[in-house]
C-alpha cells in the first residue's frame, strides 16, 4: 500500500458569488516511503491545493485521500496523519509561532505531548539537520529568507514524520535561499530517508527529484522520471519551462545535432563534448 | 536621467545601533537605459532605489542625487513632480491593491496628481490596456477576487498610470511562474515604449542578461561597478570579485568552453549559444 | 518604528533570565503594588537601588533598558512639567509665578515623585521582557492562571494570542511601513491636517494591511494545525517551569521589601528621619 494515495480526488473552491473554481479533478497518485517527488505546474494549476488536501487541511469534494491507510476525512485520525505529514509553507514570515527559534522548532514536539528531554533531543537534532544550531536563541528578525524556511523544515522534522511536503518553499527566495533550502531537503531524502514531495516550478530543482508529476489546470498530465524531460511538449503545454540544458539540446536537435536529452549541466557538457568531439575528429 | 554622487546612507543615525546601508555610491542612469542592479540580499539595492523617488530623504552631507533636475539632496522637494516623474514598483506590488474596483484602483495615482477626472479615467484605461488586460471585462470587478498575475498586472498598470518617465522596478517578477515571469518581463519591455528608462532590481541574472544594457553590481552597500552584460558575464574575474553568478546559459557555455570546445563564452542567451554551437558543428 | 523594545529579549544566561517566569511575573505584581505604597523620597530611593541592582545582575547593558523606554520618558518629562505649573498649594507662598503659573516647592517635590514613580513603574516590566522570552512569559501566566481553567476560563488560548500578538507586532510595523511606502510612491499624501481627511488618506494603507492580516493569520493557522497542534490537549512543554530555592528566596526578599515600604509609609518605625525626607 503506499503511503500516501490520492485516489480520484475532486476539489473546489468558491470564488466571487456564485461561482467555483474547480482546483483539483480526478487526480489520482501516489508517494511511496522514502521517495523524493517534485510536483510542478504553473500558478493556478492546483498545486497548493495538493499540500493542504495531503494533510487534511482541506478535504476532497470527491474520491479520497488516505495516508499510511487512514482517510483524512476521518476527523479522529487527523492528529495522527500530521504526525506523519509535514508541511513547510511558501512564506517564511507567516510560520513561525514563537519569537525564539529553538522554542518555535519545539512547538511541534510539544504538541505530542513528548517529555521536555526528548523535546530537546529532537529541536537540537532538527536544527543541526537543518545547519541553524548556532541561531537556537535568536529571534526570527535578524535571519534572511533561506534561513528562516530552514527554521520552518527543522520545525517540521522535530516531529519526525515520515513525508514531508514543501509547498513552494523556495518561491519566495532568493537564488541562495533556494540552494540552501534544496540542500538540506536533499540531505534529509538521502541520510534521513524521509520522503519528499517538493511543490515547485523552479525546473532545476524538479530535475533533483526522482520523480515528477505534472499538474496541469488540476489534472495529472504526466507522472513518471526523469525520462519526462525528452518529450519538452508536456511541460510547455503545461505552461512550463523546461531547464535550460534540456532546452538548448532541443534546439541543437532541431538544428540537426543530436547530442540525447541530458538531465543536468555535466550530462550535458560530456554530451556537446561527444557529438561535437566526434565531429572534428572526422573532418 | 539620474545622476547619484557619493552617496552614503546609514540608518538609526546617532544610536548604538547604526548600520551603514551605502557608501559612497556613484552612478549615472541615462534615459533610454534598461539599468539592472543586482547583488545580494542586504547588499543595499532597495535602499539605494528608494533614493531615487524621496522616499528615503538624502542624509546631510551624505552624497546628492539628481532627477533630471531635481535636486534630492535639497531640504524642500517638489514631491508631486518627482512622483511623477519617478514610478516605483515594489516587490510583490499586489500586496498594495486597496480600493473596490481595478478601475478605482488605477485611478489613485493620476488623482493625486491632480488630474481632472476625465484624464484619470482615460490613463486608467490606457494603463490598463498596457498590461495587457481586458479593460472592459475587467475595470469594474475587485481586484481582490483576480488572480495572482492578473493582479500585479494591475499593480503596474496603477504606477503606470502616471506615466513616469523612470520606471524603478524591484523584482518585478518575484513568486511567479515561468510564463508568468517572461509576460511580465515582456509587459515592461513594452512599457518601456513610453516610459524610457527602466531601472531593475533582480536576483534572476538571466533576466537581467537578456533585458539590460547596464549593470551595477552592489556589495555590502558598495558599487562595485557598472557594466554591459558582456563585460560583466564575460569575465570569470569580475564575476568572481563582485560574488556574482552566472546567467545558465552563460555557465553552460563556460563549462562547454574549459571542457575544450571552442565556442565564445560570453553568450548571454540561449539562441546565442546554440547558434555558437552549430558553427562549432559545422552546421552554420 | 525600529526601537520598540515590547517583546525583544536580550539573550543572556544571568540569574534574572534562568530565574522561574511565574516568580518573575508575581514579583513584579508585587513590585507594582509596592511602588504605588511609596511616599518618601527614602522610599524611593530603596526601590530604585532594588532595580539597578536587579539590571545590574540581568547582565542587560543599561542603555539597552533606557532605549527602551525612550518615548514613555518623553511622555514623563511633559507629566512633570504640567504637574508642576499647575500645581496649586494655598498653604504656602510660590516661589515664582508667571501669570496663572505658580511654581510651589510642594509642587516640585510632588511632580519629582511622580516623575520617579512613573519611572520605577516602567522599568520593570521593561526589564520582565529583555530577560524572558515571550513563549516563558506566556507559560508563566498561563500556569499562574491556571486555577481558573476550573470555570473554564481559556487560559491556554489566552496565553497563545499573546504569544502569537507579540510574534506579529514587529512584522506588521514592517508591514505598514512598506505599504505606507508604495502608496506614497503613488503621490498619497498622509499629511493632511484634517482628521477626516487624515482618516480617508489612510485607507489605502489599512484595507491591503488587513487584508495582508488575515492572509498572515490564515497562513498561521495552517502552519500551526500542520504541526499537530489541537490546543491545551496533552500539550508538553520543552521548556518545563521549575522553580529553584534562588526563586523562593527572591520572592521573600520581595516581600520583605514590601513591608519595610508599608512600614516607612505608616511611620511604624518611627524614623523621623524619614518623616523629614518625606516631606
Amino acid at each position: 500500500m503506499p503511503f500516501l494515495e490520492f485516489s480520484n480526488v475532486d476539489y473546489s473552491y468558491p470564488s466571487g458569488d456564485n461561482d467555483y473554481i474547480q482546483a483539483l479533478r480526478a487526480v489520482s497518485l501516489s508517494v511511496e516511503r522514502g521517495e523524493f517527488v517534485a510536483l510542478v505546474g504553473c500558478n493556478g494549476s492546483g498545486k497548493s491545493t495538493f499540500a493542504r488536501l495531503a494533510n487534511g487541511l482541506l478535504l476532497p469534494d470527491g474520491g479520497a485521500v488516505t495516508v499510511d491507510g487512514m482517510n483524512t476525512a476521518d476527523k479522529s485520525k487527523l492528529y495522527d496523519i500530521r504526525k506523519k505529514i509535514g508541511v513547510v509553507f511558501q512564506n517564511p514570515d507567516n510560520q513561525m509561532v514563537t519569537t525564539i527559534v529553538e522554542d518555535d522548532v519545539a512547538f511541534g514536539p510539544e504538541n505530542l505531548g513528548l517529555p521536555p528531554n526528548e523535546i530537546r533531543e529532537r529541536v537540537d537534532w532538527a536544527l543541526d539537520c537543518v545547519g541553524m544550531r548556532e541561531y537556537a536563541t535568536s529571534g526570527p528578525f535578524r535571519l534572511s529568507g533561506g534561513q528562516k524556511q530552514r527554521v520552518a523544515i527543522a520545525g517540521v522534522l522535530a516531529i519526525k514524520p515520515e513525508l514531508m511536503i514543501l509547498d513552494e518553499a523556495t518561491g519566495m527566495l532568493d537564488p541562495d535561499g533556494r540552494k540552501e533550502v534544496l540542500n538540506v531537503v536533499k540531505k534529509l531524502n538521502r541520510e534521513e530517508n524521509m520522503a519528499v514531495v517538493m511543490i515547485t516550478h523552479f525546473m532545476e530543482e524538479a530535475a533533483e527529484a526522482d520523480r515528477i508529476i505534472i499538474l496541469e489546470r488540476g489534472a495529472v498530465v504526466a507522472n513518471g522520471g526523469k525520462e519526462l524531460f525528452q518529450s519538452p511538449e508536456i511541460f510547455t503545454h503545461a505552461g512550463l519551462d523546461l531547464p535550460v540544458y534540456v532546452r538548448v539540446a532541443q534546439k541543437l536537435k532541431a538544428g540537426g545535432i543530436d547530442i540525447g536529452c541530458p538531465l543536468s549541466v555535466d550530462e550535458f557538457v560530456a554530451a556537446a563534448k561527444g557529438a561535437l568531439g566526434k565531429k572534428e575528429g572526422g573532418a | 536621467m539620474i545622476d547619484v554622487k557619493n552617496l552614503s546612507f546609514v540608518y538609526s543615525p546617532k544610536t548604538p545601533f547604526t548600520t551603514q546601508a551605502l557608501y559612497d555610491i556613484n552612478l549615472q542612469i541615462e534615459t533610454g537605459d534598461f539599468f539592472g542592479i543586482i547583488g545580494s540580499t542586504g547588499a543595499g539595492k532597495s535602499t539605494l532605489v528608494s533614493h531615487f523617488n524621496a522616499l528615503t530623504r538624502v542624509q546631510k552631507n551624505s552624497g546628492t542625487v539628481l532627477v533630471d533636475d531635481i535636486d534630492l539632496s535639497a531640504k524642500k522637494i517638489d514631491l508631486k513632480k518627482l512622483r511623477a516623474k519617478v514610478g516605483m514598483v515594489f516587490q510583490y506590488p499586489e500586496h498594495q491593491l486597496f480600493d473596490d474596483t481595478v478601475e478605482k484602483d488605477v485611478m489613485f495615482g493620476p488623482k493625486n496628481l491632480g488630474l481632472p477626472v476625465e484624464e484619470q479615467k482615460e490613463r486608467a484605461r490606457q494603463a490598463i490596456e498596457l498590461v495587457g488586460l481586458d479593460f472592459n471585462e475587467i475595470a469594474q470587478r475587485s481586484p481582490f477576487e483576480l488572480s495572482g498575475g492578473q493582479k500585479r498586472r494591475v499593480a503596474l498598470a496603477g504606477v503606470l498610470a502616471m506615466r513616469p518617465e523612470i520606471l524603478v522596478l524591484d523584482e518585478p517578477t518575484a513568486g511567479l511562474d515561468p510564463v508568468g515571469k517572461r509576460d511580465i518581463m515582456q509587459l515592461v519591455v513594452h512599457a518601456k515604449e513610453m516610459c524610457p528608462t527602466v531601472v531593475m532590481i533582480s536576483h534572476n541574472m538571466d533576466e537581467i542578461a537578456e533585458y539590460c544594457n547596464k549593470i551595477a553590481v552592489l556589495n555590502r552597500g558598495r558599487v562595485m561597478g557598472v557594466f554591459s552584460p558582456r563585460e560583466l558575464f564575460g569575465s570569470e574575474e569580475l564575476l568572481f570579485k563582485c560574488g556574482v553568478e552566472l546567467p545558465l546559459v552563460t555557465e553552460l557555455a563556460v563549462r562547454l568552453y574549459n571542457n575544450g570546445i571552442d565556442i565564445d563564452r560570453t553568450v548571454l542567451t540561449e539562441d546565442e549559444l546554440v547558434r555558437e554551437l552549430m558553427k562549432v558543428g559545422g552546421h552554420a | 518604528m525600529r526601537d520598540v523594545t515590547i517583546g525583544q529579549y536580550y539573550p543572556s544566561n544571568s540569574i534574572v533570565h534562568r530565574a522561574d517566569p511565574r516568580f518573575k511575573l508575581v514579583i513584579l505584581i508585587l513590585y507594582i503594588v509596592t511602588v504605588f505604597f511609596c511616599e518618601s523620597f527614602f522610599s524611593f530611593g530603596v526601590m530604585t537601588v532594588f532595580v539597578l541592582v536587579t539590571i545590574l545582575l540581568s547582565r542587560v547593558p543599561f542603555l539597552k533598558v533606557l532605549k527602551g523606554l525612550k518615548i514613555i520618558i518623553v511622555i514623563v518629562l511633559i507629566t512633570t512639567l504640567l504637574m508642576m505649573i499647575f500645581y496649586s498649594d494655598t498653604s504656602s507662598k510660590p516661589l515664582a509665578e508667571w501669570g496663572i503659573f505658580h511654581i510651589y516647592l510642594n509642587g516640585i517635590y510632588a511632580s519629582i515623585k511622580l516623575a520617579w514613580r512613573l519611572l520605577l513603574l516602567v522599568m520593570m516590566p521593561t526589564v520582565l521582557t529583555l530577560t524572558s522570552t515571550p513563549t516563558e512569559l506566556c507559560d508563566g501566566l498561563e500556569s499562574l492562571l491556571s486555577p481558573l481553567k476550573k470555570i473554564r476560563f481559556p487560559v491556554h488560548e489566552l496565553a497563545l494570542i499573546m504569544s502569537i500578538a507579540l510574534r506579529l507586532i514587529p512584522t506588521l510595523i514592517e508591514e505598514t511601513d512598506k505599504i505606507m511606502n508604495a502608496q506614497k510612491a503613488r503621490g498619497a499624501a498622509f499629511e493632511s491636517r484634517n482628521p477626516f481627511k487624515k482618516i480617508k488618506a489612510m485607507l489605502p494603507v489599512l484595507i491591503p494591511l488587513f487584508v495582508s492580516s488575515f492572509r498572515r493569520a490564515d497562513d498561521l493557522a495552517d502552519a500551526m494545525d500542520s504541526r499537530c497542534y489541537r490546543g491545551a490537549k496533552g500539550r508538553t512543554r520543552m521548556k518545563k517551569l521549575r522553580c529553584h530555592v534562588g526563586d523562593v528566596l527572591a520572592l521573600l526578599f520581595w516581600c520583605a521589601v514590601t513591608v519595610f515600604i508599608l512600614f516607612l509609609k505608616y511611620n511604624w518605625l518611627g524614623w523621623g528621619f524619614v518623616t523629614v525626607l518625606g516631606l
